[in-house]
């Protein structure tokens, strides 16, 4: 079993992006249960029907909506057009970058091993906002803190299921133990792809990736990249031990440099004298 | 209900109950206010001045009232289009001018105020006040209480017979709380009805026309049977058979399927064992099953009427539709349909086409409304037709309900779909040079708005009659007030119905599209006669042998 720290199941979302229907019922569900300001500047994207475009500090769940031409085969279509939409959230990777690079601890883990900011503790730096491999993470204007999903940690932790879980009609997004979700996603895939859908796949649902596995996971109908999302994430502290030493290795060669540029040189006092 | 002053010499005030004496549906209702007929509106949570088909018609019909009121969560555009309204914005009325007095009244939502809904499947579901309303907001039971108390009062001791029908009214409901809020309960408890003794029926074979039980509408007697109201339960559908009859209560006799005999053969066996909801019980010598049966009790299947047999005796033991004269399914309709029998295909009031199937274009028996503000399209053939040469569909978004009244003065919605948008096909922004998220203005022989442009593949262009139809599409929840604003798209609708039913056309229209935004003020009903000059309209236009209203 995959559990936390703690020894409790570790818990999750899967997303299953074949039975979104595009209602957004997820994004205002999460906005009303914490309390999130509407920010839209109240002009149309023109992005489709998605009038939201991306994760940030004041949006939580995103659906996007995608128009491809597609064969007459795919899922979905409709005069030679398809329409993929997919609730977007916070990934609670298993290694966390946000969580290595904040300074004052705002951000942690909890004892779901979700990952929460504080944000009476967030001093704003926007460290983890460039270390997210996802984007997700956003400040806001007025004093730079930084918001993002928790997962409903006040909800999971007296046993309900996040607020856009609870709201979605459709169960496309699905909460619980993580090993029974990504049971579950093995089995839909597996069915879809039997009905011919080949394009259908996971994504984030393996230990092994570069973020070690996300505790939020999706079943994708096309490539990742169709959805805006990275199609191989790392986390990006990863190579920051390579790193320091690169750069320990640089600076020590840099300083016997200098001091080789001293040595068995008269000091130019003593010389002028 | 008229309680103690009905008795069998007055009829039982049978003569209290107003006369139908036409019909009274919303857009004829609307013509007897242009012409100065009906003079007072309540509109309790509607907003036709952006819901309707031609809105500018509904502002015009209000502004010919002599009182208006409304009641909603938020200052509509039913209720300021008086000061703020298209017409004002065009000069076309002035706010000096407009003889009608209009009152607005805050209103609770669902969820401040107990009460029914009832589905178009009949079934009754109660739901209880969570909140007390917030303010002045107020719900529209306790409205027309305390209404009718005033009106009451100031009747009292008068001794004009017109009055008699509201002063003999019961109307002594129990309030609660500080703000007097009708028990809803007791409303429900008087639909149902009860006897002389006061003890509620359980069901509408219970009423006599003796005088001895009253009941408020006799399909809804039993929804407080036992003195319980039925429409609260809950029991959750693992806890009883598959009719659910233990959750709300439907109309009438908490009957789930209508005509349910037929799901029984001939001999009274289910069809289907998995589906089955009612059967004949041999032994019992009765109907039976998992739904209340529809259908006379001990009537066996084998029960075959004698050639003078009337009324019910009249439909055999295999007639399940017992409300059929012959009690059988129609599927040829000699009787009912204004338009009937048989089906057949008429093209919509405006289209780009001639009717491929008959000479005749529109339904014959359609009705039209042929009014300044409300002129019509030529179509096909008719000279003009090529002035809206494309195709105008309408429909909704999630994020909005109706009119938006509900919804576009919600942050948490009006961010999620903020702008009203017409969505076209590559081909027809090329054709019209209209750029992706750019201003559009579209035209009808009724008005002009402008939208934001969707190019989108998903509005597909047609092939009809070997020619290339492009449709435009556009959602209609938006107007000019609350948060995400708009113009509103039934500018462009007509008043035209379908025979049976009195619906709207606003699913199917013609018009024109060009890249920019509307023109303002005066220039705009300038722009919008011009597009009716070129088009040769004039009063006759699209009325050909229409039902004359």
């Amino acid at each position: 079993m995959t559990t936390t720290q703690l020894g409790m199941p570790r818990v999750g979302f899967f997303t299953d992006t074949s039975v979104c229907i595009g209602c957004k019922a997820c994004e205002v569900a999460c906005k009303e249960w914490n309390a999130i300001p509407a920010d839209g500047p109240l002009e149309l994207t023109g992005e489709s029907f998605d009038n939201t475009s991306a994760l940030g500090a004041n949006t939580w769940r995103h659906v996007a909506f995608i128009e491809q031409p597609a064969a007459p085969s795919a899922g979905g279509e409709h005069d030679g057009v398809r329409w993929l939409m997919s609730s977007d959230v916070c990934k609670h990777c298993t290694e966390a970058a946000c969580l290595d690079v904040c300074p004052t601890g705002a951000l942690f883990r909890t004892e779901f091993d979700t990952v929460v900011v504080q944000q009476d503790v967030c001093n704003g730096c926007g460290y983890c906002v460039s270390a997210c491999p996802y984007g997700v993470i956003g400040q806001r204007e007025d004093d730079g803190r930084v918001f993002k999903c928790t997962m409903c940690y006040d909800r999971i932790g007296v046993g309900q299921e996040p607020a856009c879980a609870k709201a979605c009609p459709t169960k496309s997004i699905q909460f619980g133990e993580l090993d029974d979700l990504r049971e579950r996603a093995r089995n839909r895939v597996a069915e879809l792809q039997a009905s011919g859908l080949h394009d259908a796949r996971l994504y984030g649902d393996s230990p092994d990736d570069g973020v070690g596995g996300n505790g939020a996971f999706f079943l994708l109908m096309d490539e990742p990249e169709a959805y805006g999302l990275p199609p191989h994430p790392v986390v990006t502290t990863r190579h920051l031990p390579q790193m320091w030493r690169h750069a320990a290795i640089a600076a020590a060669t840099l300083l016997g440099g200098v001091v080789a540029s001293f040595v068995g040189r008269q000091p130019a006092r003593l010389r002028d004298r | 209900m008229v309680g103690g002053a009905a008795t069998p010499d007055n009829d039982f005030c049978f003569d209290y109950l107003p006369r139908i004496t036409g019909s009274h549906s919303t857009y004829e209702t609307v013509q007897a206010q242009l012409d100065g007929v009906c003079k007072g509106y309540f509109l309790l949570g509607e907003n036709p001045a952006v819901g309707s088909a031609n809105t500018g018609m509904q502002r015009r019909g209000m502004a010919e009232l002599d009182w208006l009121v409304v009641r909603d969560f938020s200052l509509i555009e039913s209720a300021t289009w008086w000061k703020d309204g298209p017409e004002i914005q065009t000069g076309e009325m002035r706010t000096e001018d407009i003889g009608t007095e209009v009152f607005f009244f805050p209103a609770a939502s669902h969820t401040e105020k107990s009460g029914s809904f009832t589905n178009t499947n009949r079934l009754v579901q109660w739901h209880h006040a969570a909140v007390e309303p917030d303010g002045d907001r107020r719900s529209d039971l306790w409205f027309m209480l305390h209404l009718g108390n005033i009106i009451r009062r100031k009747l009292a001791g008068s001794t004009d017979e017109a009055d008699r029908p509201v002063l003999d009214l019961t109307w002594d409901y129990l309030t609660e709380g500080d703000t007097a809020e009708p028990v809803a309960e007791t409303v429900l408890a008087e639909i149902n009805g009860w006897n002389a003794d006061g003890e509620l029926l359980s069901a509408y074979t219970d009423l006599k026309a003796d005088g001895s039980t009253a009941c408020g509408c006799w399909i809804y007697c039993g929804c407080y049977a036992d003195g319980v109201n039925q429409t609260a339960r809950r029991k959750a559908h693992m806890l009883q058979s598959i009719s659910s009859q233990e959750w709300g209560w439907a109309w009438p006799a908490n009957r789930r399927e209508l005509y349910n005999r037929a799901s029984a053969d001939p001999e009274g066996k289910p069809w289907s064992e998995r589906k089955k909801l009612v059967w004949w019980d041999e032994e019992e010598q009765k109907w039976t099953g998992d739904d209340v049966p529809d259908f006379e009790p001990t009537k066996p299947p084998s029960y075959r009427p004698d050639d003078d047999a009337r009324g019910v005796d009249a439909l055999s033991g295999i007639d399940p539709f017992i409300m059929q004269a012959d009690g059988k399914g129609w599927l040829y309709v000699p009787a009912g349909l204004v338009d009937g029998p048989l089906p057949t295909h008429y093209e919509p009031q405006d289209s780009p086409f001639d009717n491929a199937l008959y000479r005749v274009q529109r339904n014959p028996a359609r009705q039209t409304f042929s009014r300044p503000h409300n002129r019509y399209h030529p179509s096909g053939s008719e000279d003009g037709a090529d002035v809206f040469p494309y195709v105008l569909t309408t429909y909704r978004l999630t994020e909005h309900f109706t009119a938006g009244g509900m919804t576009r003065w919600l942050p948490y919605l009006a961010e999620l779909q903020p702008e009203l948008f017409c969505e076209v096909s590559p081909q027809l922004a090329a054709e019209r040079s209209l750029r992706h998220n750019d201003w559009a203005t579209i035209v009808t022989a009724r008005g002009a708005i402008e939208a934001r442009v969707m190019v989108t593949s998903r509005m597909p262009s047609l092939t009809v009659h070997g020619r290339t139809l492009h449709q435009i599409g556009m959602p209609y929840h938006w107007g000019p007030n609350g948060l995400t604003t708009g113009d509103a798209m039934n500018e462009l609708s007509a008043v035209s119905l379908d025979p049976n039913v009195h619906i709207q056309e606003d699913k199917a229209l013609t018009a024109d599209i060009r890249p920019g935004r509307r023109p303002r003020g005066a220039d705009l009903p300038a722009f919008v006669a011009e597009y009716r000059r070129r088009a040769r309209i004039d009063e006759h236009t699209g009325t050909e042998g229409a039902m004359a209203t």
